[in-house]
């Protein structure tokens, strides 16, 4: 299990290490010169300011030395500061991270609350026109943009019923926003939760244990349940980040004061240091939150726990 | 099922520990919500309209505008200059308190200066400063500036909150965490991207500003949240979530016919929004294309279909309630709607339909703007011009500008709807005197017109220059003006609101506001 | 994830169309997906009004009468511009999975066929890359190249290729790992004939389920893109431009914000349907 965990643990290391050379490369692909780009608005600024601006973001440098500037920076939490405002962009993104957080979870707790029984359920009654009713959702459900999702029910609800409030950070602004990425997301559970299922439901051990005739509901419990969700618990990690992308979007949608409405400000206004902090946020977390889900699915595996 | 409850168990711990938010705001709180927010508490940090509307909240100035647009004395009870117009001596008001306590006075307006002109981090408009050389302190309640040349802008600049006054007590977290100002609202908090909240000044006193009030707001706190969706802040304004809000254009005329809310329109906004060109390869470095879109813009019809009767059409390079705006007198030169004319020139240009005048045009986002570039574009096509539109966020706007007239190969043209707002016509020399803001259209003709415009003191002398330099942007179609206001000027206020208005150059007041009902 | 096939060799695949069509999904998926394809191709026949063309009828016209769908903020005909939609989002899918399609299947390929350290570099950085998930892939190509419907739709090629890579690198393990290809190594055949005749045939069904799939979600991204405004720019009549420009008018016009969105939604469950169907008629023995 070790083994397993820090070959995991290694290989999400490197991923952010690999993250980090890219965003050093990310502002040398942009076309034009990201200096003046990003020093647009200001009036007053001269050519000599500009060139100033450049050593000080280390962009004479070659590449190389670049980076082992940003490097060292970055282990001293230094990500730079954004262009518009001046404020520097661990604190801006640190503000808002929690918000996504939330957003991400509370998503993931409502797709995992539909999801999951309807699978089983489906899975249960395989074959049957439930589970032919079901399948028929969830794939709808799959194909249901998401944004057009939020904006039908921020139609609804928010402003048509004016059940719930429009804008802020409140818990009741919540509700929208997650149920839109939990409702797109419940489809995925649903399906992945029933093929699952059906796997197990059709094992040899799970066969004679309904054939020795122990009660239904106990082979299900002990048997089906427990091996029909680890995969589920293995798509978490994936499903995750999946809610993480999809924030950016409903975030936008609802006015969440997450980083996703960030990035996406960030890049009308090219602030590329706060482009570059966002990247690197993002797949931290990514990482992180699957080396989380791989340490449980290590826990309630018995194969890879006994390894 | 176990496993998976004691999961969503510890996920719902960890939801809890990330939330500490849920702010809920006190009933004597005016909430105020916008599309956007502000990039800098730090007047010299930013350049944005919704930075500008807060600084004139946090911060006073040494003058003020008068409900013309004209300057008159605030904290600065009196100004004289020389003869030649180099040195200026305000002298101050006594008594005047920051937020922190510590006094007003001379020191502080030096530091502002100092800190603009600083030599590792000028302001960013430190150009609009002119050519301060020193700021002395005569004494603790009067300063004088001298200048290397004579700048009649100043005075006007003064009055405009790029000019707000910084109190010297300000240090680390200054722009972010802190902003220590002498205006009526004190700063409790900014979250960025969501809100800032502010409270009453209790030792305000207004000496120029257009308030009745000559002392603290009537309210006790001033709530600025942020709220993208047009129609999420209508909905917010229909269930008093918030007071004041600029509402979706669209649905102007249906709140005005349901009467509850209503609906206010700054007046004197300062606005232009115009045509320019990448003047340095074709097909904009001929004056016939140029002219031939000119002529091909039907920015009436154009507005009417976006913004109704929000907008009004614009003849002048620079905006009403600006030095020197005449709308009979630009109607004389600016190129009019005229499809035919547009169709010879660029027949003349050998351009036809089957061979069209290709372009990029680029818009700033928001603010439906980019809906009336929709139509702008269809306008063009109309007679034969191929307008690819992209839209950009202004800061990209101003640099894609810049690089496009730096741009001097190729032949697919560019043009962009520009949008400035200026106190003064002084807009126009930064704009168009050489180098020019976006390198693009500069001559030695127009360099002359614009050099007397900051020297000449006497207002009728320095009017009749002003105009000439509008005859000649607009005979030439380098600055084709369009429309005005262009953003952030229409507010839908909540019945139970008394006493907004919006100052000249879209400068919301929240002092007289009083929260009935 | 499915990557198996189970047969040995080439495998012909006659009967597949009947199987397709005996399966409700995939009778269903092929009928919206004929149907999107012949409105992207007679757009210009179909379309009752010029797309582009405002003021063809009042602002705000609700469907029915003479715009059987209704008018846009601008008197466009809205029927006319989901009709040229299709076009552009038929056309988005099919570039943008092209993209994740070639280069993924050349990595995955080269990968199982080569192993050794190829391999291990190729099948590593495809690791990387898909931990980065396609969303944050697409935002940082787009943050680079700036807002364009080109650029959204390169971003969300290139965001797919790990996932594609993968599967067809899993699919082809499965073939080279094989006695019979084993056989035709020892029996001298050369790399191109291997890759071509074996390889190539072997895993182009598990890639064709796969890409059927990809073109829904590549729609379902770059219409993200767009409706953030960092895809399709005006006048075009992309759908999640539309969906985002449709916003101002929630009130007044309700059905400038849902027909897009079902436009989307249509197309999008007719390429899962027929994801679906393809996955079942060419792999009878596949469960899932």
């Amino acid at each position: 299990m070790w083994r397993f965990l820090g070959t995991r643990i290694a290989m999400g290391a490197f991923t952010i290490w690999i993250t980090t050379i890219l965003v050093t490369l990310l502002i040398h692909a942009v076309p034009g010169d990201p200096v003046q780009i990003m020093y647009a608005q200001s009036q007053g600024t001269t050519p000599e300011q500009i060139e100033e601006v450049r050593r000080s973001l280390g962009l004479d440098r070659s590449i190389p030395v670049q980076y082992l500037m940003y490097m060292e920076r970055l282990l001293q939490g230094d990500l730079g500061a954004t262009i518009r405002g001046g404020q520097p962009v661990l604190e801006v993104i640190l503000q808002r991270l929690p918000n996504t957080l939330l957003l991400a979870c509370a998503a993931m707790f409502i797709a995992i609350l539909i999801g999951v029984p309807i699978g089983f359920l489906a899975a249960y009654r395989e074959g049957t026109l439930t589970d032919i009713a079901l399948m028929i959702i969830a794939i709808a459900g799959i194909s249901m943009p998401h944004f057009w999702l939020g904006l039908m029910l921020l139609f609804f609800f928010a402003l048509e019923l004016g059940w719930l409030p429009v804008s802020g950070n409140g818990w009741l602004n919540l509700v929208l926003p997650a149920l839109t990425l939990g409702l797109s997301n419940a489809a995925i559970f649903a399906r992945l939760t029933r093929s699952s299922m059906i796997d197990v439901m059709s094992q040899d051990y799970v066969q004679t244990a309904f054939a020795k005739g122990l009660p239904k509901a106990l082979v299900l419990r002990r048997h089906v349940l427990r091996a029909g969700l680890l995969p589920v618990v293995t798509m978490m990690g994936l499903q995750f980040a999946f809610m993480m992308g999809g924030a950016i979007v409903v975030e936008n949608i609802f006015s969440w004061n997450g980083v996703g409405r960030m990035a996406v400000e960030a890049i009308f206004q090219r602030d590329y240091p706060l482009i570059q902090g966002f990247i690197l946020t993002f797949s931290v977390v990514v990482v992180f939150v699957a080396i989380v889900i791989d340490a449980l699915y290590a826990v309630l595996d018995p194969r890879i726990r006994r390894s | 099922m176990t496993f998976l409850h004691t999961n969503l168990r510890r996920m719902a711990g960890a939801t809890a520990l990330v939330a500490g938010f849920a702010s809920s705001a006190a009933a004597d709180d005016i909430i105020w919500a916008r599309y956007g927010d502000i990039d800098s508490l730090d007047p010299h940090r930013a350049t944005s309209t919704l930075s500008l509307q807060v600084w004139s909240l946090l911060y006073d100035t040494l003058l003020a505008t008068d409900a013309d647009g004209l300057p008159v004395p605030h904290f600065a009870k009196s100004w004289e200059s020389n003869a030649d117009g180099t040195e200026y001596t305000f002298s101050l008001q006594d008594g005047v308190m920051c937020h922190d306590g510590t006094p007003l006075d001379a020191n502080d307006v030096k530091y502002t200066i100092d800190t603009a002109f600083s030599e590792d981090a000028p302001s960013l408009t430190k150009g609009s400063w002119g050519p301060i050389t020193a700021s002395e302190v005569l004494d603790p309640l009067t300063i004088k500036l001298t200048l290397e040349t004579p700048f009649v802008a100043l005075i006007p600049f003064l009055a405009d909150s790029f000019s707000s006054i910084i109190c010297d007590s300000n240090g680390e977290g200054f722009g972010t965490t802190t902003a220590i100002g002498s205006g009526p609202w004190k700063l409790v908090s900014w979250t960025k991207g969501d809100r800032i909240v502010l409270e009453k000044n209790p030792d305000y006193r207004n000496f120029g500003k257009l308030a009745e009030n000559p002392g603290a707001p009537h309210e006790d706190g001033l709530i600025i949240t942020v709220v993208p969706e047009p129609q999420a802040r209508l909905a917010a304004l229909t269930t008093g979530e918030v007071h004041i809000a600029e509402p979706p254009f669209d649905d102007v005329p249906m709140i005005k016919d349901e009467g509850e809310l209503s609906i206010i329109v700054a007046e004197n906004t300062g606005q232009n929004v115009f045509w320019e060109f990448a003047v340095h390869r074709p097909p904009f470095n001929d004056v016939r294309a140029r002219l031939a879109v000119a002529h091909a813009t039907d920015a009436a019809t154009a507005i009417s279909l976006i913004y109704g009767d929000l907008s009004v059409p614009e003849n002048c390079p620079v905006s009403r309630g600006v030095f020197g705006n005449d709308q009979d007198f630009c109607a004389q030169y600016r190129p009019a709607y005229d499809p035919e004319k547009s169709k010879e020139l660029l027949a003349d240009l050998g351009y036809s339909m089957d061979n069209p005048l290709e372009t990029a045009l680029l818009v700033w986002t928001g603010g439906n703007r980019q809906k009336l570039g929709e139509v702008f574009q269809a306008q063009l096509a109309e007679v034969g011009i191929k307008a690819s539109i992209e839209i950009m966020d202004i800061g990209s706007l101003n640099a894609r500008v810049r690089q496009e007239n730096e741009n001097t190969e190729g032949t697919t043209g560019s043009m962009d709807m520009m949008t400035w707002s200026w106190y003064d016509p002084d807009i126009l020399y930064a704009l168009w005197h050489t180098p020019g803001a976006y390198r693009g259209y500069t001559s030695p003709e127009l360099d002359a017109l614009l050099d007397e415009t900051r020297v000449l003191t006497d207002p009728d002398a320095r009017k009749a220059k002003v105009q000439e330099v509008f005859k000649y942007l607009l005979e030439n179609a380098i600055h084709v003006p369009l429309y005005t206001p262009g953003w952030e000027w229409v507010f839908a206020v909540r019945p139970e609101v008394e006493g907004f208005f919006v100052a000249p150059f879209v400068y919301p007041n929240f002092s007289d506001v009083k929260l009935g009902g | 994830m499915n990557t198996s096939t189970h047969q040995d060799g080439p495998r012909a695949a006659p009967g597949f169309l009947r199987r397709l069509l005996r399966s409700p999904s995939g009778a269903i998926g092929l009928a919206i997906v004929l149907l999107l394809i012949f409105c992207a191709l007679f757009a210009e026949m179909l379309a009752p009004y010029n797309p582009a063309k405002m003021g063809a009828g009042g602002r705000f016209l609700p469907p029915g009468g003479d715009h059987l769908l209704g008018t846009d903020e601008f008197g466009r005909d809205l029927f006319s511009r989901i009709l040229f939609g299709s076009r552009i989002t038929l056309l988005i899918g099919a570039v943008a999975v092209g993209i994740s399609l070639t280069i993924g299947m050349a990595v995955g390929m080269i990968a199982a066929f080569r192993r050794g350290w190829i391999e291990a570099i190729l099948m590593r950085s495809t690791d990387v890359l898909f931990s980065f998930t396609e969303t944050l892939i697409a935002l940082s190509f787009v943050a680079v190249l700036g807002p364009s419907l080109q650029n959204a739709v390169i971003a969300v090629g290139v965001a797919g290729i790990p996932f594609y890579a993968r599967t067809c690198y899993a699919a082809a393990l499965v073939e080279t790992s094989k006695s019979y290809f084993e056989a035709s190594i020892s029996a001298g055949a050369g790399p191109a004939r291997l890759v071509l005749v074996h390889l190539l045939p072997n895993v182009l069904p598990t890639m064709i389920v796969v890409a059927t799939l990809g073109v829904s979600t590549a729609i379902l991204a770059a219409a993200g893109l767009s409706f953030l405004g960092l895809g399709a720019q005006p006048p075009t009549s992309e759908w999640g431009y539309m969906l985002a420009g449709s916003r101002d008018y929630i009130n007044r016009a309700p059905w400038l914000m849902t027909i897009p969105g079902i436009a989307i939604a249509v197309t999008v469950l007719g390429f899962n349907l027929l994801g679906d169907g393809l996955r079942t008629s060419l792999d009878p023995v596949e469960r899932k």
